[in-house]
């Protein structure tokens, strides 16, 4: 699939008259993952059952491939739903091929592709339980695999993390980086910043419906860098304390964490100043981590619209 | 459209193998049949422990005692061959009151016998003056005992009034001690029953029967049915008829109803015209609730576990609402199925007289089908609006619980469509689409003449019902099953129906 796009285009919908999603845009390249990220009650979920065709827009355009959303009557569609959906009666093995089918799979295709999913999620004991006899956890991978089952050209996964212990987890992100080099869709909502880091090229932030934040992993980190530096050496370096322009944020066992605060230093400079002196054994620029520039980001709105 | 029938199937194949399912198809119908027919075999084999002892006080001077023993052997006896009731003339040797009485009324009847003896005697002596001829003082002798009975017919009417007077007070004071003594008998449960005859009986046709549980209108309808052939064999026999004859012509009728149909007639019966329809009825009302139901749950069971998302994020709202109606409807249909392959078995094997039974035909059977999937369509509609606006099961179950009641209604009035299927008032009844199938389903094999205008009228009437809700539904159903949490208000359940096809 070499053309594979999906664009958001002012979306706007409300509920009861208070705006859940306001002008939304963002575009999202097969191949890459894009996180769609934010606080409780953003909107995240509103938007993925837009995408989904689950919910319409009050306006704007979804368009997949230069095609509206709701004409498209094929089946490119996976979609994990932020709460478990599954019958509580039905054996697992009878729900997955029920849901494959609906994706024009063939039964024995469907349950072919649920087998092996299952097993790679260490779940083929449990083809035949019963849903309500499964833990959360359980329940939360056969969602996943149900999602999966028909391969999908767009997959929408709403919180995939949540209820998975951290070895799942990471299984969880080698299907996923797997599925990703098939330039394929992959929109990833989570409140796990660390896995969005790790999985997600692209990411779109928003907070009271709107985006306050949309770019690729590394510009976004460029963009929000602190001019923070790490360094580390076998001995103590006192100079670094010497020097007016540096401020140390961090300081341990020979290791620092600083940034040059006054522009008449250029690190070039410090560094010159400090070869021969001692033996660096690292050095880097510090990234900030998605975590934080979320929490910065949200505080600052919050802060500013009250 | 592939997705409805994969939806259909789904929810077919889950259901058809439920515990509920089988229960609704083979037991429950089986429990209603007998819950309805049990009466009528507790009423028809009465439990018959022994001989019944029924008093007896007859005033009517007409000795009937024997012929209603009789007429009662005849008619009715116990399982064992001894006769079902004995009749007790009530006695009252014991009653002080009415002997003293009795003496009374002797001595007075020997003084009216001893003057008519005399008046007797003189007038035969007078007829002897009269023939002698020959006799001095003659016409002295003649004239003294003319004058004699002159007297006593005077005395013989005195006492004759005086008897006449006395026995009046005799019959009073006769009924008053005869009831005291059968009521003590009744009440010390020597006697079941006890029956009194005035002296009018034979004018009147009048008598009592007195129990300690006069309600009990088999016992009195057979003995009024007895006294009355009594009665009229008496009175025919006063206008001297030839005692054979009258037998004859007393001999008990037995009426058998029949109805007429187009095709001709047939033997009316009433358990069959009856306890059939509303069998049917109920048949009707429990596939249609059956599988109505399930849509109900189904919904309600899939906004509650969020399975709707998935399917939603699949298929469109219309293929999982067609996909459901097909689905359970199907199973509705599966259901009216084997009771008819039921009814079929049951034809061929004569356990029941089918033959008596002129409205199983083919016809009928797809009235039946009609009239399911008409009120399936109809009410799974309004199951379906219902289940994705509820909040909780509990409203729901609420709400449901209140259409069954509704469907159910025109059972009450079975008795009264019985009686007359196409009177105004139940026509107009069956034309409002919540009775619409359970009318029908009575009126049509109960009518004399086919109804087949109303059949039109009533589906045409159900189709636009139908499309209304169904579309009234499916508007309610995409937008109220992705809602969580709070009942919506009414305002928003008008703004989504106003709201355009988005
Ligand atoms: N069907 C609905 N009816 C009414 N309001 C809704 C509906 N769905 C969502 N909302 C409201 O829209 C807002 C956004 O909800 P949404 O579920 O999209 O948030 P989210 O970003 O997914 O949050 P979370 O991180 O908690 O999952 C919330 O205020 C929510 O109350
Ligand atoms: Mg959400």
């Amino acid at each position: 699939m070499d053309n594979n796009l999906l664009e958001i285009r002012e979306v706007t919908k409300s509920f009861n008259n208070s705006i859940v999603v306001d002008k939304l845009s963002f575009m999202v390249n097969g191949g890459e993952t894009f996180g769609l990220l934010g606080p409780n009650g953003a909107g995240k979920t509103t938007m993925m059952r837009m995408i989904m065709n689950i919910l319409r827009p009050d306006s704007g355009e979804i368009l997949y491939n230069d095609e509206q959303r709701h004409k498209i009557k094929g089946l490119h569609f996976g979609y994990l739903p932020e709460e478990r959906g599954l019958y509580p009666r039905a054996t697992v093995m009878q729900m997955l091929i029920y849901f494959g089918t609906l994706n024009n799979l063939t039964r024995h295709k469907a349950q072919v592709e649920a087998i092996r999913y299952l097993d790679r999620l260490g779940m083929v004991d449990f083809t035949n339980a019963k849903i309500n006899q499964l833990s959360k956890g359980m329940q939360q991978k056969i969602q996943l695999v149900a999602a999966f089952l028909h391969d999908p050209a767009v997959l929408i996964l709403d919180e995939p993390f949540a209820g998975l212990d951290p070895i799942n987890q990471v299984v969880l992100r080698e299907i996923l980086d797997e599925y990703k080099k098939s330039k394929k869709i992959l929109i990833v909502s989570t409140h796990q910043m660390e896995q969005a880091e790790k999985l997600c090229d692209h990411i779109c932030l928003i907070n009271q419906a709107q985006v306050i934040l949309d770019g690729t992993i590394s510009s976004v980190k460029k963009k929000y860098r602190e001019n923070a530096y790490f360094i580390e050496s076998d001995q103590p370096m006192p100079i670094l304390h010497e020097l007016k322009e540096v401020d140390i944020i961090e300081e341990k066992n020979n290791a620092y964490k600083f940034s040059i605060a006054n522009k008449n230093l250029s690190i070039g400079e410090l560094l010159s100043k400090l070869k021969g002196k001692i033996k660096i054994k690292k050095f880097e620029i510090v990234e900030p981590s998605l975590h934080d520039i979320f929490i910065r980001l949200i505080q600052e709105q919050t802060a500013a619209s009250n | 459209m592939k997705n409805l029938l994969r939806i259909a199937r789904w929810e077919f194949n889950t259901r058809i193998r439920a515990r509920s399912f089988i229960f609704n198809t083979f037991i429950s119908p089986l429990l209603f049949t007998a819950i309805i027919t049990l009466p009528i075999f507790f009423f028809q084999y009465q439990p018959e422990v022994s001989t019944k002892l029924i008093g007896l006080i007859d005033l009517s001077g007409e000795n009937i005692e024997k012929e209603l023993q009789n007429d009662l052997n005849n008619a009715y006896r116990l399982k064992n061959g001894s006769p079902e009731y004995m009749i007790l003339q009530v006695s009252l040797r014991g009653s002080h009151i009415y002997s003293a009485k009795l003496k009374e009324q002797t001595e007075i009847k020997s003084r009216r016998d001893s003057i008519s003896v005399l008046y007797e005697e003189v007038k035969t002596q007078r007829n002897q003056y009269f023939r002698n001829r020959s006799l001095r003082n003659r016409a002295n002798l003649l004239q003294s005992s003319y004058d004699r009975l002159q007297f006593l017919r005077e005395e013989k009417e005195l006492v004759d009034i005086e008897l006449e007077r006395f026995n009046v007070v005799m019959d009073s004071v006769y009924k008053q001690e005869a009831f005291k003594m059968a009521d003590s008998l009744l009440i010390t449960d020597v006697l079941n029953a006890y029956i009194f005859i005035p002296y009018d009986f034979m004018k009147t046709g009048e008598m009592q029967y007195h129990s300690k549980n006069p309600g009990d209108f088999l016992e009195t309808d057979r003995f009024s049915k007895i006294l009355q052939t009594i009665i009229t064999e008496r009175r025919i026999i006063n206008d001297e008829v030839e005692r054979s004859k009258i037998r004859e012509w007393l001999k008990p009728i037995h009426v058998k109803r029949y109805q007429i149909f187009p095709e001709g007639q047939t033997e009316w019966n009433f358990y069959i015209q009856f306890y059939g329809p509303v069998i049917g009825v109920f048949l009707l009302f429990m596939a249609i609730f059956t599988s109505g139901g399930y849509l109900f749950s189904s919904v309600l069971l899939e906004k509650s576990n969020r399975v709707i998302e998935v399917l939603l994020s699949y298929a469109t709202s219309r293929q999982i609402m067609g996909g459901k109606i097909l689905g359970l409807g199907g199973l509705g249909l599966t259901q009216v199925l084997i009771w008819f392959g039921l009814t079929a078995l049951i034809m061929s094997t004569n356990i029941i007289p089918v033959q008596k039974i002129n409205y199983l035909t083919v016809t009928n059977g797809l009235y039946f089908l009609l009239y399911f999937s008409l009120g399936f369509l109809f009410y799974g509609a309004i199951f379906i609006a219902v289940g994705s606006l509820s909040a909780n099961e509990y409203d729901a179950q609420q709400i449901n619980q209140f259409l069954r009641t509704v469907a159910i209604f025109p059972v009450l009035l079975s008795l009264i469509v019985l009686a007359e299927p196409n009177s105004p008032i139940i026509k107009l009844l069956s034309y409002i689409p919540f009775l619409t199938p359970s009318f029908m389903i009575m009126r049509i094999p109960i009518s004399s003449y086919p109804i087949t205008t109303d059949i039109y009228i009533t589906t045409a009437i159900m189709i636009i019902s139908i499309v209304m809700v169904t579309v009234f539904a499916g508007k309610i159903f995409r937008v109220a099953t992705l809602m969580q949490g709070k009942k919506p208000s009414w305002s928003e359940v008008l703004y989504w129906l106003k709201a355009s096809s988005n």
